[in-house]
């Protein structure tokens, strides 16, 4: 049954792609927390539609459900490339209240949330498997990549034959490295940015026109 | 030459596998025992191989009833017809003395041969019980030497222990697994009177351990306490339900994916 349903699904998948090329792909924006991943988005829709996907924090697991800002059109080149962007809470192996405790936060509200965020790792691993034609993984530059999470979306967007993008963010902070990001996943493009200031957004769009086009 | 085809009388060594598919020479499934003690009279069982097929029909019915009933009696039921006289008496002492164990572990291993027939199944458990009858009837065959069965047995040994041995070792290697030995000792309690482990009353296991011990089961979300969570992203990933909210006895809402529902076309 499984199985069925899994050929059922690919084939969907494969003529979707085919015979609908107009349809938008849903290109999810992966990453650890605190990776920038609202924040690009956030930048992605305004430039594009005028309106925000998600309130942005420096607390990590600020985002904690999937968001979905759908019909983004991005013209580059005298053509439009239309996704769906879906910001998926930051993918950990760990959560731990004590973290948002140094935030200001009650027991009760960092218990909560963290619960919450625990849910939204569920959830984006669950989009993940179900329901993207591609990614943009994005990294904080400053921090290492080498990461057990980061290895293994990475490896988990391969096997599936996702297009993938890995987005080096924060380039406006001082410690920024992205050629560490560039040696970490030497198989992918790897493309500078600062989402939070705007820097090298047009190679940012060139890049999604071209791999989600 | 302990068993014995009572169809067409071929005779096989002990622990031979030839026969548990049925006789290679008719076909027949039905054997009789014949013990060591009695192989000085394996000759005239050949050669009155119809009179001991009439004879053996009713000691194996006999046997099949006592395998299913009381497996510690099995013995002297397989054993044949000719050496009833004197080989009951030997073989009832041998099953005292390794009492119910042993019939266990027999019976155990018995049931595990993949033959489907009924006839074969007794069949397969009377050849494991000549596998681990082997000591006993040894033993008895010099405490329990007839009047020529001396000097005959040593003559019949030379030839026939050799290959009875190797057809036994690889009967035993190729059939019994270690797993299944350790699952047989585990069926015989009699040979570990007094060893049952009961679980010490005085401490019961906390919360901690049990929330341990399901975590080692159920590996996607491991809770720690609340609000401190371990991820399994990979087990997240590979699972077709999706868990929408973690409740705080440890309980999952999850979504199960439309193919596990009953089918309902107009549910996306």
């Amino acid at each position: 049954m499984g199985l069925l349903t899994d050929i059922k699904d690919s084939i969907t998948r494969v003529t979707e792609r085919l015979f609908s090329a107009s349809e938008p792909k849903r290109i999810g924006i992966y990453g650890p927390p605190n990776a920038g991943k609202t924040t690009l988005a956030n930048r992605i829709a305004r430039d594009w539609t005028g309106d925000a996907v998600g309130p942005e924090s420096h607390v990590p697991h600020e985002t904690r459900r999937a968001r979905r800002k759908e019909n983004v059109s991005i013209e580059r080149n005298g053509r439009t490339v239309t996704i769906d962007i879906v910001d998926t809470p930051g993918v950990t192996t760990k959560v731990d209240y004590k973290e948002f405790l140094e935030h200001d936060m009650e027991k009760d509200d960092a218990v909560r949330r963290s619960r919450e965020a625990t849910e939204g790792v569920a959830e984006a691993m669950h989009w993940l498997r179900e329901d993207v034609d591609g990614v943009i993984y994005v990294l904080d530059s400053t921090t290492d990549p080498f990461t057990q999470v980061n290895t293994m979306l990475i490896g988990i967007i391969e096997s599936r034959d996702l297009p993938v993008l890995i987005f080096a963010n924060k380039i406006d902070l001082e410690e920024s490295n992205v050629q560490r990001i560039a040696n970490a996943f030497p198989q992918h493009e790897t493309v500078p940015l600062s989402a939070l200031e705007g820097e090298n957004m047009d190679e940012v769009y060139d890049k999604i026109a071209e791999y989600f086009g | 030459m302990p068993h014995q085809c009572t169809n067409c009388g071929k005779t096989f060594a002990d622990g031979s596998k030839e026969m548990l598919s049925g006789c290679p020479q008719c076909g027949g499934n039905k054997f009789q025992f014949r013990p060591a003690s009695s192989v000085d009279r394996s000759a005239d069982a050949k050669t009155r191989s119809a009179d001991a097929a009439t004879g053996s029909d009713a000691i194996d019915s006999d046997a099949v009833e006592l395998d299913a009933t009381e497996p510690d009696t099995v013995e002297p039921g397989t054993t044949e017809p000719d050496a009833v006289e004197h080989a009951t008496e030997t073989d009832t002492t041998s099953s005292e003395t390794t009492g119910g164990a042993r019939a266990a572990v027999r019976d155990w291993v018995g049931l595990r041969r993949d033959d489907p027939s009924p006839a074969s199944e007794s069949d397969g458990a009377a050849s494991d019980a000549e596998t681990s009858d082997t000591e006993p009837a040894s033993e008895t065959r010099t405490v329990d030497t007839g009047p020529d069965a001396g000097s005959n047995t040593d003559s019949l040994d030379g030839p026939t222990d050799g290959p009875e041995d190797r057809a036994q070792a690889s009967a035993r290697s190729d059939v019994v697994s270690p797993e299944e030995l350790s699952a047989a000792r585990r069926t015989a309690p009699p040979e570990t009177d007094g060893r049952v482990i009961e679980p010490k009353s005085d401490d019961r296991p906390d919360l901690a351990q049990l929330r341990e011990e399901l975590n080692d089961q159920f590996e996607s979300i491991k809770i720690l306490s609340p609000g401190q969570y371990e991820l399994n992203l990979m087990e997240l990933y590979d699972r077709e339900e999706y868990i929408i909210s973690l409740q705080e006895d440890g309980r999952y809402v999850i979504e199960v994916p439309d193919a596990w529902r009953s089918h309902d076309p107009d549910e996306d």
